[in-house]
């Protein structure tokens, strides 16, 4: 309840349907932030999420969201849990402002300062304009946007968002995760279901892989990527100079697709491709961690079946995705 | 908090929040405007204010009329009762079998459920808002006309509002508790039959069946209430196999009695049947006679049948029943 207690904690928390497991014996202990929780389709990311809002009993085990037990009070839950699910899900007759608002009274706001805040988290998400239009209107990107604003409408403590880019064109997608982004700032812990790295690495400060309902690793996004860092660098086309200049350095460069992608031990390691390419003369159009990075953690920790899971990696901070 | 000049930034809620019960409110609220057609197209505003229009139709006509004869002797005849009066209007079952629907099934079919639910409320609540604001609405525009029947004849009459009020005191519990048996009995059935679907025509045409299947299959049960007989010119015979008659004017006669040249005349059916507890949309009706006489109506294909008004009681417990079972596991939330 306390602004201490971790956005998830749960105990070898297992779901399992007649056909298929989907949570597997999960332990782990999510700090509040701005969490990616990683997997394939079928991972058990949407199960958790419906665990989480007690939509759904655990088969054994137990889980804690935002200090609160799921199984003793899932209401006291679903009164601080935003939640946006994956699917199209608002009213289609219906105005943005009605809609929201409306769920905003149903979180247990007052009737005007539910219309407030739907005009202020509409406003917040982009919608200002549309509010008063009936959401069957609306685009892909304006309907993922009023299912933000439903999920922030009761100002919660933490947003489930499950695939939030879901059917979004690149622009979409980038201001959808800009929003995301932004959540953080006004003291909203986001827990981010995703089968895109992409999305996680450019808002989490902390993330959670599953694979086929398993733990695969916890921990923050900056300490996971350390542990391949790999850097992609843009200088144009021109190599000759470059890649010599780094393997001097004592770093291992290798071009792929007219890119670079440098292996960076650490930290000391960007100054130093910083340097050369200073040094060089070239122009910096790009260096950015490679953006499969983690999809690297992902391979060389997901665990053929038959071994049990990798549980949180101690060496990794578990406040590592506190601001 | 920092933020461009454009940023309007985020401002934390800090106020007053409610638990379940301001959750099913805000649900029951939201699903009484929708069912008026407020905040929505006018096409969505027809159907219940022509349903309001056509039900207070006869209780202003009532109330006119007796304004016109008040000093005239038929200033004492009703076109309608109050008990008459209840349930009058087939329109208002055409309105439980385009609302229920539509309250209910865009929300499983345009997936809203899941978002609801992650609301703090459960199944239950969910079931009674959506019931809840059906009833509200049934209740309302049965209610609404008694009213304006009531204080219409009250300032028409010719003994003075006071005494109307005292002679008709009894009708001021009949009419609420009757309307209310009627409203939550439509209310159930509407939505509980509309949970099975997600298409709205689906559900309306399932309605509108039950209602017309199960009246028919009960008129078919109970047979003709009275039947027309040949007479031979000097009379009905001094008694009939049946015991009774009544003239061709409506009033009845005991065996032996009554006018003496008549062609036909009509015998009243005398054994009593429980056929009319199939009729679903007159069920409610069988309990508002309960409610307004103490007894199934005497004149009806019920009367004499013993416990008549405890069957009918029965069978309405086990339609409102069913249909709240079958709601509820329809919108349980929790998957196990």
């Amino acid at each position: 309840m306390s602004a201490a207690s971790p956005l998830l904690r749960t105990r070898g928390l297992t779901k399992r349907y007649p056909e298929v497991t989907a949570v597997d014996d999960l332990d782990v202990e999510v700090p509040r932030g701005r969490v990616g929780l990683v997997g394939a389709n079928g991972a058990g990311k949407t199960t958790l999420f419906r665990m989480m809002l007690g939509l759904s009993l655990p088969t054994s085990g137990h889980l804690e969201v935002v200090g609160i037990d799921v199984g003793d009070d899932p209401i006291g839950v679903r009164a601080r849990v935003g939640f946006m699910p994956e699917h199209d899900c608002l009213p289609l007759d219906q105005t943005a402002a009605d809609v929201v608002a409306t769920f905003g009274e149903m979180s247990g706001l007052p009737a005007r300062a539910a219309r407030q805040r739907a005009s202020d988290v509409l406003d917040l998400v982009g919608l200002d304009e549309a509010r008063f239009r009936p959401i069957a209107g609306f685009s892909t990107g304006m309907r993922q946007r009023a299912k933000l604003a439903q999920a922030l409408v009761a100002d919660p403590e933490v947003v489930l968002l499950d695939e939030p880019t879901a059917g979004l064109d690149p622009m979409g997608r980038e201001e959808m995760l800009a929003l995301v982004a932004r959540l953080g700032t006004f003291g909203i812990s986001v827990l981010l279901a995703t089968h895109l790295l992409d999305d996680v690495q450019q808002v989490c400060d902390h993330v959670v892989m599953l694979d086929a309902g398993r733990l695969v690793v916890a921990g923050g996004t900056g300490s996971l990527l350390e542990t391949t860092g790999t850097l992609v660098l843009d200088v144009g086309a021109e190599h000759t100079a470059i890649i010599p200049a780094l393997a001097g350095r004592g770093l291992a460069v290798a071009e792929v697709g007219g890119l670079l992608e440098v292996e960076v031990p650490d930290e000391a390691g960007l100054d130093v491709v910083r340097d050369v390419v200073a040094e060089l003369g070239l122009p910096l159009h790009r260096m950015s961690t490679r953006l499969t990075s983690l999809d690297d953690v992902f391979l060389t920790r997901a665990t053929p079946s038959g071994e049990g899971p990798v549980g949180a990696d101690p060496a990794l901070p578990e406040a590592g995705g506190q601001r | 908090m920092t933020g461009a000049v454009y940023d309007r930034g985020y401002r934390p809620y800090e106020g007053a929040r409610g638990g379940r019960t301001a959750a099913r409110t805000a649900l029951w609220r939201a699903t009484v405007r929708r069912a008026l057609g407020l905040r929505r197209p006018w096409r969505q505003k027809v159907a219940p204010f022509v349903l309001l229009a056509i039900v207070t139709v006869p209780a202003i006509v009532n109330v006119g009329v007796k304004y016109l004869t008040r000093n005239t002797p038929a200033s004492d005849l009703d076109f309608i009762t109050y008990r008459d009066y209840v349930g009058v209007s087939n329109a208002l079952l055409v309105f439980v079998a385009l609302t229920a629907p539509d309250i209910v099934c865009p929300d499983r079919r345009q997936r809203v459920l899941p978002l609801i639910f992650a609301r703090p409320l459960r199944g239950v609540d969910y079931v009674a808002a959506k019931v809840g604001a059906m009833f509200t609405i049934l209740f309302a525009f049965s209610f609404l006309p008694q009213v304006v029947l009531f204080v219409g004849q009250m300032l028409v009459s010719n003994d003075g509002a006071l005494t109307y009020l005292r002679d008709n005191a009894e009708v001021l519990w009949q009419v609420p508790a009757a309307v209310a048996l009627l409203a939550l009995f439509y209310a159930v059935i509407g939505v509980a039959i509309a949970s099975l679907t997600t298409r709205r025509i689906i559900a309306g045409a399932s309605i509108v069946g039950l209602f017309l299947i199960t009246s028919i299959v009960s008129a078919v049960l109970v047979g003709p209430t009275e039947e027309v007989r040949e007479g031979n010119g000097f009379g009905p015979p001094a008694t009939t196999e049946d015991g009774g008659f009544i003239g061709p004017d409506g009033q009845s006669f005991e065996p032996g009695t009554g006018p003496q040249k008549t062609d036909t005349y009509f015998v009243v059916r005398t054994e009593p049947t429980a056929a009319p507890l199939i009729n679903v949309p007159a069920l409610p009706l069988i309990l508002r006679d309960v409610v307004f006489l103490g007894e199934v109506d005497p004149d009806g294909p019920m009367s004499g049948l013993d416990n008549g008004a405890l069957y009918a009681a029965g069978v309405y417990a086990l339609w409102v029943g069913a249909g709240l079972v079958l709601l509820l596991r329809r919108y349980h939330e929790v998957e196990r």
